[in-house]
C-alpha cells in the first residue's frame, strides 16, 4: 500500500504541464566491490526440485555495463537431517546442484567461502498455496486504459504469510509482495498492470511463500529500485543488508540473500 | 527551582518602582473605512520619551503620569495622524487611521516596508503585510503567503513543489501555524504549490524564527501567527481575483453597522487545468472558504467567531479518490478589565482529514488529527516600562492514524482500525516586557508545558521497553517483539512530561538607530510527524510523545546587530543563531510508516543541530523599495545506537538534513514607476540540496539494485532563477466606486532548469544506467486580474 500512496504523490507531480525530464552527466564516486550472493532455491510444486542455482558476482560501479561473475566460490548447503549439498561453478558465476532435497518446513543452512573469507546463512523452506485462477480486465490500471491481471489465491487464516509475485510479459519483468495482515484468510490476488501489455502476449506469473524476513528485506530493496528516486517525496536511501553474515570480516558484508520458497507458476495468453 | 524563585523576584521588582500616581489611557486604533482593528501601530509619546504598540486585536494601554502629552501614531502603508491629550484621569481613546494610497494626489507611498524596531526587545521576528505579499512576483501569479517568507531570511524549503517550509534549520512539523490563534496541522494545497492561506482574507502574519515569546509553544522551530480580517463593519464590500490556477472571491459587511460585521471568502482552483491528463475523469483542485463574524458589544466586550474550511481533492478515473484538508472553528471573547488588564478567550476545534479511496484494490482509507483547545490570555500593561503577558493554554487531542475499510462484499480487504491515540497538553505561561531604561529592555518569561499521553487500545510492552531490536549479526535494526499488549482506558495516563521553558530577550541600543539583541529559548514539542520523506506528505500521521517516543527540546541562541541607516531609509540586521534539538526521531531501514498500529517498533531517537548567520539590508521608502536577505547556515542530524553495540542511523553520524543550504540568497525590488504601474522583481540563488548519489550497482533477481553511499552527502546543482511582475491600476480607477488591477508576472524568467530531482534509472532501450534530472518549473508567464468595490 505505501507504494500506491508514493506513486501518488508523485504522479501528481511529475504530471504537472510545466515540468520536464532530462538526462544529464552527474559523475558519481565509485565504492570498493562487495559481494552478491543470489541464493534462491526455488522449488516449483509438481516437479521434483532436484536443481538448484546459485549466482555471485561483484558490484559494479553504478555505470558499468557489464557484471562482474564470481567463479571462484565454493557452497555448500546443509539441511537439518545433514545432508550436504556442493554446488559446482559452471560458467559466469552460476553455481549447480543436480540432487538437491527439498523439503517445505525445514531449515537449511549454507556457507560459502570467498578469498579466504566465510559467509553464512540460514532460513526455512517456505511452502506457498497455489494460484487459484488469473481474471483479466482491460480497462485496469491508474488511468483505467491498461490491461490488468489479478492473480487469485486463498490465503491461509491459520499463519502470517508472505508472498512474492513475479510476472514476466516479453522481457519486461515485476516483483510485487504481499503480506496478509489486511487480507488474512480471504481470496485476493496478485496484481499486474503495465502500459504494454497486449493482446496476445503470454505473462509468465510465478507465485513463491517467502517468510517474514525475506519480506522485509524485499520492502526495503524495492524502495532503493524505483524509477522516481530523488525529489521531496522520496524516502531516505538504506543499505539492504540480507541475511548473510560474513562471518570472517562482518565489516565487509555482502548483498543478496539465501531463501527456499515453493513456487507455483502459471502461463496466461492476453485475449 | 532556583530559576524560578529568582524569575518572581525580578517580577516584584517593577511594583515598587513605579509606586507613584498615574493614570491610564486605552482604547483600540482601527481603520477610518472599514473599523477593521489594525495590529502593530506604534502610539509614540514624544514628550514622554515613551510608546506603545497596539496587540493582536488593537488594543493599546498605557499608564503615564498626570500631564498634556502629544501622540503620534504610525502604521505600515497608513497615514500618520497626531493628537494632544490632556490626561487628569483613567481615559479611553480610540483612534481611526486612513490608509495613504486613499490619497491618489501622493505619488510616492512612504513607509511602506515594516519598520525595524530598535529599542524592542524583539529580534529575529518578521512581518509582512499583505499588501507587500499582494505585490510579489509568484509562479502562476497566485499570491502567495509561504512562498513569500521563503524570500525571507532563515526561511527555505525541501525545493519546488515541497510542502511547507524551514525555518533556521528547523523541519516542516517544527513550525507553529496559527490561523486567528487555531494550529494549522497542514499549510499546502496541491502537495505544496500553495498554501492554505487566503491572501485576501488575512489581516497581518508575524513570522518567530526565534527568540519566541512565553505565550507560544508545542513546537520548536517557528511561529507562524497570521490573524483574519474581521471583516468591514461600515459597509459593504466585495474583492477578489481570477488567476491563472484559482479564483478569488470575499465579502465583508455590517452586521450591525459600527458594530458587527462579517467576513466570507471563498477561493477555489479550477479542475483538469493543471494536470497533463487529457481523459476528462481526471481532476485535481482544492478549495477553501474563510469566514468570520465579529461583534463589538461595548468598548471593553468583542465577539469574535472565525473559521477555516479547506480540502484538496484528486480524482483519478474513478479508481482513486483522495481528500485532504483542515478544518478550524474558534469563538473569542475579547474583554478589557480596569483599563490596564486586556483578555482573551479562546475556544478553538481544529481538525486534519486525509481520506484515500483506491477502487481498484477495494478499500476506503481515513486517518487525521483532532483538537480542541481552550485558552486564556492576558495582557496586563502595568507601567509605561512594564508589561506583563500571562495565560494558560489547554489542549484535548484526539489521533487517528488510520482506518481501512473494505468498498463492498466483493472486497478481499478486511476492516482494520488503528488505535486511536489520546493526549492532553496544558501550559501556563507569564512573560513581562521590561524597559529598564532607555537603552536597555528585555523580555523574559518562562512556560510551564505538561503533557499527558492518554491511555488507548492495544498498547504493547517490549522486553527491556526497547520496541526496536538489533540484529547485530546481520547489522539490522528491527520491529521488537511484542510481550503483552492491553487495553487501557482513556482514563488513565499512560505518561507524563513536565517541561520549563524559560524565554529571554535582551536589547542593548546605542542610540536611536543602533542596538544589539540577544535571546534565549527552550521549548518543548509533544507531537511528532511521521513522515520519512524529504518533505512531508499529506498522508503522514501525527503521534503524540509516550512511552517510547520522548518530547523534542530545543534550545536557541540568537544575537543580532540591528541598525537603521539615513533615518529610517535604509535597515540593517545580522543575526546569528546556533540551535540543537533533542530527541528528534527517525526511522529504521525499511520502516513501514503507513498502517503501522504500533509505530514505536521502527522509530529511533535522535538529535539535530542547525546554525548560521542571517543577513537582511532593507531599502524602506522611496519608489524604489525592497531588500537582500542571505543566509549561510548548516543543518544536520543524527541517531546513535542507543548502545555501543549498536551503530544508528547512518553509522551514527551527522547527515545534512533534506532542505539543508549553505548559501541562500534573495533580492527583491520594487519600484512605482506612475500611478498606473508597479514593476516588481526578485532574485533567488541557493546551494543545491542535500541529496544521495548511487556509488555501485549489482543484479539481484533480475533487477539493477542501486548501491547509495553516504546519506544526504551529495548536492543537486544550484538553483537560481529571477521573476518579474507588473501590477497595472487602469486610470479609470481614479474616483470610482470599483478599482481594479491587472498583474503580469513571469516566473523564472531566463528559463532555468533547476534540479527538482535528480534520479538513476536503467535505459531501457540501452540498458545502461543514466541520471536524470526532472525540472518541475522552467519560465512560466502568469496574468491575474483582481477587482475590490
Amino acid at each position: 500500500m505505501q507504494s500506491i500512496l508514493k506513486y501518488i504523490v508523485l504522479f501528481i507531480l511529475t504530471l504537472s504541464i510545466f515540468s520536464c525530464e532530462e538526462v544529464i552527466e552527474v559523475d558519481l564516486d565509485e565504492a570498493p566491490p562487495r559481494l552478491v550472493i543470489e541464493a534462491s532455491i526455488i522449488w516449483l510444486k509438481d516437479t521434483p526440485g532436484t536443481y538448484q542455482e546459485i549466482i555471485i558476482s561483484r558490484t559494479t560501479p553504478f555505470y558499468a555495463e557489464e557484471t562482474e561473475p564470481v567463479v571462484d566460490a565454493t557452497i555448500i548447503i546443509y539441511s537439518e537431517d545433514n545432508q550436504i549439498f556442493e554446488f559446482q561453478h559452471r560458467t559466469n558465476g552460476r553455481y549447480i546442484n543436480e540432487n538437491f532435497q527439498p523439503v517445505l518446513g525445514q531449515q537449511y543452512s549454507m556457507e560459502l567461502k570467498y578469498n579466504d573469507e566465510i559467509y553464512t546463512a540460514s532460513e526455512t523452506f517456505q511452502p506457498v498455496v497455489g494460484i487459484d485462477y488469473i481474471e483479466q480486465s482491460n480497462s485496469g490500471g491508474f488511468a483505467g486504459d491498461e490491461i490488468e491481471l489479478k492473480a487469485y489465491y486463498t490465503d491461509p487464516a491459520a499463519t502470517k504469510d508472505y508472498y512474492l509475485f513475479k510476472f514476466l510479459d516479453d522481457g519486461e519483468f515485476m516483483l510485487e509482495f504481499y503480506e496478509d495482515e489486511f487480507t488474512n484468510g480471504n481470496q485476493i490476488f496478485g496484481y499486474y498492470s503495465a502500459e504494454d501489455i497486449e493482446l496476445g502476449d503470454t505473462i509468465s506469473i510465478e507465485m513463491e511463500g517467502i517468510s517474514e524476513s525475506y519480506y522485509e528485506y524485499l520492502f526495503i530493496l524495492r524502495s532503493q529500485v524505483g524509477t522516481n528516486q530523488g525529489g521531496p517525496f522520496e524516502t531516505m536511501p538504506a543499505t539492504v543488508k540480507g541475511n548473510i553474515i560474513n562471518q570472517t570480516n562482518p565489516d565487509n558484508y555482502p548483498f543478496g540473500y539465501f531463501r527456499l520458497s515453493e513456487a507455483d507458476a502459471v502461463n496466461y495468453k492476453v485475449e | 527551582m532556583r530559576q524560578l524563585s529568582l524569575f518572581l523576584f525580578i517580577l516584584c521588582i517593577p511594583f515598587q518602582i513605579f509606586a507613584q500616581e498615574t493614570f491610564s489611557l486605552n482604547g483600540t486604533v482601527s481603520d477610518i473605512n472599514s473599523n477593521e482593528t489594525l495590529i502593530g501601530v506604534n502610539l509614540i509619546f514624544p514628550e514622554a520619551q515613551t510608546g506603545v504598540t497596539t496587540n493582536d486585536y488593537g488594543f493599546y494601554s498605557i499608564k503615564l503620569p498626570q500631564g498634556t502629552y502629544k501622540i503620534v501614531l504610525s502604521y505600515i502603508g497608513y497615514q500618520n495622524i497626531e493628537r494632544t491629550i490632556d490626561l487628569n484621569s483613567d481615559t479611553q481613546l480610540n483612534f481611526q487611521l486612513t490608509e495613504s494610497s486613499e490619497n491618489l494626489d501622493e505619488v510616492v507611498i512612504t513607509n511602506n516596508i515594516e519598520k525595524l524596531n530598535i529599542k524592542k526587545p524583539e529580534m529575529s521576528v518578521n512581518r509582512l503585510s499583505i499588501g507587500t505579499i499582494k505585490k510579489l512576483p509568484v509562479v502562476f501569479g497566485e499570491v502567495d503567503v509561504v512562498r513569500s517568507l521563503l524570500l525571507l531570511p532563515g526561511v527555505s524549503n525541501a525545493g519546488e513543489g515541497s510542502s511547507g517550509f524551514n525555518v533556521r534549520g528547523g523541519a516542516v512539523d517544527q513550525n507553529l501555524i496559527l490561523l486567528d490563534e487555531a494550529t494549522i496541522y497542514n499549510s499546502s494545497h496541491l502537495f505544496g504549490l500553495f498554501s492554505v492561506f487566503n491572501p485576501d482574507a488575512i489581516k497581518d502574519l508575524k513570522l518567530y524564527k526565534g527568540g519566541i515569546p512565553a505565550e507560544y509553544g508545542g513546537r520548536v522551530s517557528s511561529v507562524l501567527d497570521i490573524y483574519q480580517r474581521d471583516g468591514n463593519s461600515k459597509e459593504f464590500k466585495m474583492q477578489g481575483g481570477i488567476g491563472v490556477i484559482s479564483s478569488r472571491l470575499l465579502a465583508e459587511g455590517p452586521i450591525v453597522k459600527d458594530k458587527g460585521s462579517f467576513l466570507i471568502g471563498g477561493r477555489s482552483s479550477y479542475a483538469h487545468l493543471f494536470l497533463k491528463l487529457t481523459d476528462n475523469e481526471n481532476s485535481a483542485y482544492f478549495y477553501d472558504l474563510n469566514t468570520k463574524l465579529s461583534y463589538k458589544i461595548d468598548d471593553s466586550n468583542k465577539l469574535l467567531l472565525s473559521g477555516y474550511f479547506g480540502r484538496d481533492v484528486f480524482n483519478i478515473s474513478q479508481n482513486f479518490e483522495n481528500t485532504y484538508g483542515n478544518a478550524v472553528l474558534n469563538l473569542r471573547w475579547n474583554h478589557v478589565f480596569s483599563d490596564n488588564i486586556f483578555t482573551n478567550l479562546s475556544a478553538i476545534y481544529s481538525d486534519y482529514y486525509y481520506g484515500l479511496s483506491l477502487n481498484f484494490v477495494g478499500f476506503n482509507w481515513d486517518s487525521g488529527i483532532r483538537n480542541l483547545n481552550l485558552k486564556y490570555d492576558f495582557n496586563h500593561y502595568i507601567s509605561e516600562n512594564f508589561k506583563l503577558k500571562y495565560g494558560v493554554h489547554n489542549t484535548y487531542y484526539k489521533f487517528n492514524p488510520g482506518e481501512i475499510e473494505p468498498i463492498d462484499d466483493q472486497s478481499g480487504i478486511n476492516y482494520f482500525k488503528l488505535d486511536d491515540k489520546y493526549a492532553f497538553e496544558n501550559a501556563f505561561y507569564i512573560s513581562a516586557e521590561h524597559k529598564f531604561s532607555d537603552k536597555f529592555s528585555a523580555e523574559y518569561g518562562l512556560r510551564l508545558s505538561n503533557f499527558f499521553r492518554l491511555g488507548q487500545n492495544e498498547f504493547n510492552t517490549y522486553e527491556n521497553d526497547r520496541p526496536v531490536d538489533y540484529d547485530a549479526d546481520r547489522g539490522i535494526y528491527s520491529e521488537a517483539n511484542i510481550l503483552e499488549t492491553n487495553n487501557i482506558s482513556k482514563g488513565e495516563v499512560l505518561k507524563s512530561f513536565t517541561n520549563f521553558e524559560p524565554r529571554l530577550a535582551l536589547a542593548y541600543s546605542f542610540d536611536d538607530d543602533q542596538s544589539i539583541k540577544a535571546s534565549y529559548n527552550r521549548m518543548s514539542q509533544y507531537l511528532h510527524l511521521i513522515s520519512n520523506t524529504s518533505s512531508p506528505t499529506p498522508l503522514d500521521v501525527w503521534t503524540p510523545s509516550g512511552p517510547y517516543v520522548k518530547p523534542q527540546l530545543l534550545d536557541q541562541y540568537a544575537i543580532g546587530y540591528f541598525r537603521n541607516l539615513k533615518d529610517g531609509a535604509y535597515s540593517l540586521e545580522v543575526e546569528s543563531f546556533y540551535k540543537d534539538i533533542q530527541n528528534r526521531i527517525d526511522y529504521i531501514d525499511g520502516a513501514n510508516l503507513i498502517a503501522n498500529n504500533a509505530i514505536e517498533r521502527v522509530i529511533l531517537s535522535g538529535e539535530s543541530r542547525a546554525y548560521g548567520l542571517e543577513m537582511l539590508f532593507r531599502k524602506n521608502e522611496g519608489r524604489l523599495n525592497g531588500w537582500v536577505a542571505y543566509t549561510l547556515s548548516r543543518s544536520e542530524q543524527r541517531t546513535p545506537g542507543r548502545t555501543e553495540l549498536e551503530p544508528g542511523i547512518n553509522n551514527g553520524e551527522w547527515y545534512n538534513s533534506n532542505y539543508d543550504k549553505t548559501h541562500d540568497l534573495t533580492i527583491t525590488a520594487s519600484f512605482d514607476l506612475n500611478k498606473q504601474w508597479d514593476l516588481n522583481a526578485n532574485f533567488i540563488f541557493q546551494t543545491g540540496l542535500a541529496t544521495t548519489y548511487p556509488n555501485a550497482q549489482y543484479e539481484y533477481e533480475g533487477i539493477t539494485i542501486p548501491v547509495y553511499g553516504d546519506r544526504n552527502g551529495d548536492r543537486l546543482p544550484n538553483y537560481h532563477r529571477m521573476d518579474l511582475s507588473a501590477t497595472y491600476y487602469p486610470k479609470k480607477n481614479n474616483g470610482r466606486e470599483f478599482r481594479s488591477s491587472w498583474n503580469f508576472g513571469i516566473y523564472n524568467v531566463y528559463n532555468r532548469q533547476n534540479a527538482y530531482s535528480i534520479s538513476f534509472r536503467e535505459n531501457s532501450d540501452t540498458n545502461r544506467n543514466e541520471a536524470v534530472r526532472l525540472t518541475l518549473f522552467g519560465i512560466i508567464p502568469s496574468v491575474t486580474y483582481n477587482f475590490k468595490f
